[in-house]
């Protein structure tokens, strides 16, 4: 049986008080694209951070193409590529010196190491703005290099670590595509992000992550199943949330209730029979419904259904 | 290779910062340049003190006396004229002066006085017809008329002062005659030129010019025993100490950055191991030092004139600065918690012990030799860099400031093992 590209067997980490991963583990096949998704401070970049053997774990191991992090680092870090969620780049640098010497560090010479640098210019895109100074480019041009440096010695497994965030739409359709395009390539790609919509379109698999521990694992369509045929309705009302949310909680139909943003969302059984009712309670509380949008069941609610919070909590 | 790989990138970034360069080179290279505008000329002791040679015009119209002419036979040292006024000329004409003076003639006072007046003589000395004649009477008052360019002052002085000089010697000899003829009543021509012959010859070397002009300058009464020890070039020397300690510390402070800019956690994330990217850092800040105090050496040399002394022993103290300067900001950076603490460090730690360790520069520069300023100073490892910079300069051999150079040393393995060991727990 093949090996897998990552195996991560129950680790452990935490900061003081705080336990950042409790006893997290998962499996990663090879080529596939697998995301970590979850909120900001579910333990995501600890879980990259530990994987990278930039961290210790306390208690766990975790396997890397078969190089276990705690007794042979240098041979997990000869095979990985890791994109750091925020920019880490020498801005006095240009990119082309910028990848020189980060190909250097991960071993390259030479010829092979000129050919690395150019091919990778290409594929970010930066090419003719080879020679400029990094602190010279746009966000998601660093972003793109940020990028580049992980894929120097053409590694088969790549860590990116929220590599989408705080940049433009189109920076992000950008790496985006680029991400499809590294699977194509046959690496495994290891992802983590906050935005529900980025692990449904990129990802294999799935692994839903709160407070340190992951809460669901599996593909889109798995995950999914576990809300069933529940239906997703976000209002806005011309009140206070406060006074119907009470009410609704106990409307027949409705499995989940929260409000934030000036929005109130519901996990409902069939939105066609709950929505009558719901306009009848806020009628009664003398609450104005203003706006109404259905949506099929998705990871957000999903992890609404498991926690009780939205995801950009 | 990667270390050096890592050293090199740190030099390049270190080189690229205008900042940087700012505090690298112009600074140091500042502060003496102010000195040398205030001081240069005095401090400039490794070159001769040359006072100028003034134009002097003279017009002698004197028509002199029997009682000179008589005396003049009696003039110890072959010294003849048939008039005063032509002693006084012979006197100026002298080989004695002629590196101070150059005297020509004019016929009238006219001419002489234009002469100064359109600034081609600085003096114009005129002797009247009857110079001798007043001088050998006993009420006479013998006159020279003293023309100058008002525009000039220490030539004017030297030429009056020879003149002065002369004139009271002869002035003198007037006075023994007087005395001579009041006291015998005789008017004996021949007795009064013994008289004159016996006054000249009790004044030193019995030479009416022998004592005329006694310059004097710094170098002549005691040249320096050497140059570093003028004020640009101590200046220089201690700007190349507190700024080749500021780039240690200001270089080293890179390795916060780079982690607080992520790129140090990236480093440990490529098959790099954790040890060979410390010794990176540590020697890019070696080579960047080493640039700097090489360039500043040259610049010193170049621009001030300084010199360093002993080769072997500027080599070797060179080699301490850098060695100790690059340990040194490791060892300080190590104990900070974030860069943004390096404020602290550059005006409060470095500042602090660079002045305790140029005491006896600056010190000394103000005339205080106290000896426990010296030992004050020892107690930080700038002191011991001081104290081999002294020496080499004062021509020490090696072996003089080898225990200088192995204290240093022994200050750099300590700041290297603690400041290497904090980094390496950091970062484990």
């Amino acid at each position: 049986m093949k090996p897998k590209a990552i195996e991560v067997q129950n680790l452990h980490k935490h900061f003081g008080e705080i336990r950042a991963v409790d006893g997290v583990s998962f499996d990663v096949e090879h080529g596939e694209i697998f995301s970590l998704l979850g909120p900001n401070g579910a333990g995501k970049t600890t879980i990259i951070s530990m994987l990278s053997c930039l961290l210790r774990p306390e208690e766990g191991d975790a396997l890397v193409l078969g190089h276990s992090i705690r007794k042979d680092p240098m041979g997990v870090k000869s095979v990985l590529g890791v994109v750091p969620q925020e920019i880490a780049l020498y801005e006095d640098l240009s990119a082309r010196e910028n990848l020189t010497f980060w190909g250097k560090m991960y071993g390259l010479r030479g010829a092979r190491l000129k050919q690395r640098v150019d091919e990778v210019l290409e594929i970010i895109g930066l090419a003719d703005r080879a020679k400029d100074r990094v602190g010279k480019y746009s966000g998601g041009m660093k972003r793109r290099v940020n990028i580049g440096v992980a894929l120097l010695h053409k590694p088969q497994v790549i860590y990116m670590d929220e590599p989408t965030a705080g940049i433009d739409p189109q920076s992000r359709r950008n790496i985006l595509d680029s991400v499809v395009a590294l699977k194509d390539q046959g690496m495994t790609v290891l992802y983590t992000t906050h935005y529900m919509e980025e692990a449904q379109e990129l990802s294999d698999h799935i692994a839903i992550m709160d407070h340190g521990k992951l809460i669901a694992s599996g593909t889109n369509e798995e995950l999914v199943q576990i809300v069933g045929e529940m239906d997703r309705i976000t209002l806005t009302i011309n009140a206070e949330s406060q006074r119907v949310l009470e009410a609704w909680k106990v409307v027949k139909g409705v499995k989940q209730v929260m409000a934030e943003d000036g929005s109130i969302t519901l996990l409902v059984d069939d939105s066609n029979q709950v929505l009558p009712r719901l306009f009848e309670t806020a009628a009664a509380k003398d609450v104005r419904i203003t706006s109404v949008a259905i949506q099929e069941p998705n990871l957000e609610a999903v992890f609404l259904h498991l926690t009780g919070r939205a995801l950009r909590d | 290779m990667k270390i050096l790989d890592i050293a090199l990138k740190d030099m390049t970034r270190s080189f690229r910062s205008m900042f940087a360069l700012i505090f690298m080179f112009v600074i140091p290279l500042l502060v003496p340049v102010m000195f040398y505008f205030m001081f240069g000329n005095i401090a400039r002791n490794d070159q001769a003190f040359e006072l100028p040679v003034t134009t002097v015009v003279i017009v002698n119209l004197d028509q002199g006396s029997p009682e000179f002419q008589q005396a003049m036979a009696n003039f110890p040292g072959g010294m003849q004229a048939d008039s005063l006024g032509g002693l006084v000329v012979s006197v100026l004409e002298s080989q004695d002066f002629a590196d101070l003076i150059q005297v020509s003639r004019a016929a009238d006072p006219e001419t002489a006085r234009a002469a100064v007046d359109q600034q081609q003589a600085g003096v114009a000395i005129l002797l009247p017809a009857d110079f001798s004649a007043q001088f050998s009477t006993l009420e006479g008052q013998a006159v020279i008329e003293f023309y100058q360019d008002p525009t000039l002052t220490i030539g004017p002085g030297i030429v009056k002062s020879i003149l002065k000089q002369f004139m009271d010697s002869i002035s003198g000899a007037k006075i023994a005659v007087n005395v001579t003829m009041t006291e015998t009543g005789t008017t004996d021509p021949a007795l009064i030129g013994q008289v004159v012959g016996k006054y000249m010859a009790s004044q030193p070397q019995g030479d009416p010019t022998a004592t005329l002009l006694n310059i004097q300058s710094p170098v002549q009464m005691e040249p320096a025993r050497n140059p570093i020890l003028g004020i640009v070039g101590m200046v220089m020397g201690a700007m190349l100490i507190f700024y080749a300690y500021y780039t240690g510390v200001a270089t080293a402070l890179g390795i916060l950055h780079e982690d607080e800019q992520h790129t140090l956690p990236r480093l440990f994330t490529t098959p790099t191991s954790p040890s060979s990217i410390l010794t990176g850092k540590f020697l890019g800040v070696l080579l960047t030092v080493t640039a700097q105090v090489i360039i500043l050496l040259i610049a010193a040399r170049l621009i001030f004139q300084v010199n360093w002394g002993n080769w072997q022993a500027i080599t070797l103290m060179c080699a301490c600065i850098i060695l100790n300067a690059a340990a040194f900001g490791i060892f300080i950076n190590s104990l900070l918690k974030s860069s943004k603490q390096g404020g602290v460090v550059f005006g409060g730690v470095l500042t602090l012990t660079t002045w305790v360790g140029a005491m006896p520069i600056f010190l000394g520069f103000a005339g205080n030799t106290n000896p426990t300023v010296n030992t004050i100073s020892l107690t930080v490892p700038q002191g011991w860099i001081v104290r081999m910079l002294m020496d080499g300069a004062n021509s020490a051999s090696l072996n003089q400031i080898l225990f200088s150079a192995l204290v240093t040393l022994a200050w750099t393995l300590i700041f290297f093992i603690v400041g290497i060991w904090r980094f390496q727990r950091r970062y484990a």
